[in-house]
């Protein structure tokens, strides 16, 4: 039995290692749509991201910001960047109003450029066309 | 290839190379099923107000498609009622003829934030390039 307690000894050390690495913000079950785009700069290191929990709170990354927070710190975080994109990580079954709010602080900060993060449901019915001229 | 029979003298010379196979196994497929997570999103726009004193083109005003995601599972393209099956035809319809693929979202404040990225993948799916989010601060101009 020695080999398999090699094997998830392993396992374990992998999972403790990588699991950290592979989320970037504050995890949160996110809305599930059909067809959104990859957004690959999400998942780079310096991406913003501003996390809405479904009790209302607010992350950015994965520490707990206050909403009138908002706007100051990702202007921080903008000054030195072109790319202005923001990425939002909402809860599925978090209000609008709440997601609204934290756009409407991140729009004070002078962007205008949003990702609102999903996850892609896989479906097994045809997806529709994708959008002429893409 | 001989097979050894009773207690055997010495030790074993070979190295003992399965388990590390074993475990070298394990992290190839678990690498395997970890590197195809690339994040995935919806792209939306948040307008900024224009100037107070600026004026407001009627004709553009007329054009402005805005699908609002009501409470009660309501879905409205600007004033008229539609339901989540017709959205997309209808939008697709609406935008057949224009060249700006714009639209704007508005969401009740107690739905689901759900609901409002199924309509933004419905608008996406449906040949709109640009997504608008309407917010509280935008309508009243600030």
């Amino acid at each position: 039995m020695i080999p398999m307690a090699d094997i998830m000894l392993v396992l374990l050390i992998i999972f403790m290692v990588v699991t950290p690495m592979l989320q970037h913000g504050f995890t949160v079950d996110m809305a599930k749509v059909e067809n959104p785009e990859e957004m690959q700069a999400a998942d780079r290191d310096d991406a913003i991201l501003i996390a809405v929990t479904r009790d209302g709170r607010y992350f950015l990354g994965t520490t707990q910001v206050s909403l009138d927070d908002i706007t100051g710190k990702v202007k921080d975080l903008l000054s030195n960047r072109l790319d202005k994109t923001v990425f939002v990580k909402s809860d599925a079954r978090a209000k609008y109003g709440t997601v609204v709010k934290a756009v409407d602080e991140v729009r004070s900060a002078g962007v205008d450029n949003l990702g609102l993060l999903t996850e892609k449901l896989e479906t097994t019915r045809k997806a529709p066309p994708p959008p002429p001229g893409q | 290839m001989g097979m050894a029979v009773g207690p055997r003298s010495g030790a074993v010379s070979e190295m003992n190379v399965v388990p590390l196979i074993d475990i070298l196994l394990v992290l190839i497929i678990i690498f395997m099923v970890i590197t195809p997570t690339t994040p995935h999103g919806l792209d939306a726009l948040v307008p900024q107000p224009s100037p107070p004193d600026a004026k407001q083109d009627p004709a553009l005003l007329a054009k402005t498609i805005v699908v609002v995601v009501g409470a009660n599972g309501k879905v409205l393209i600007n004033q008229d009622e539609t339901t989540w099956d017709q959205l997309g035809p209808r939008l697709e319809d609406i935008f057949k003829q224009r060249a700006e693929k714009v639209a704007f979202v508005k969401g009740d404040d107690n739905v689901d934030f759900a609901e409002v990225a199924r309509a933004i993948d419905i608008m996406r799916a449906n040949g709109i390039d640009k997504v608008g989010l309407i917010t509280a601060k935008v309508e009243a101009g600030q």
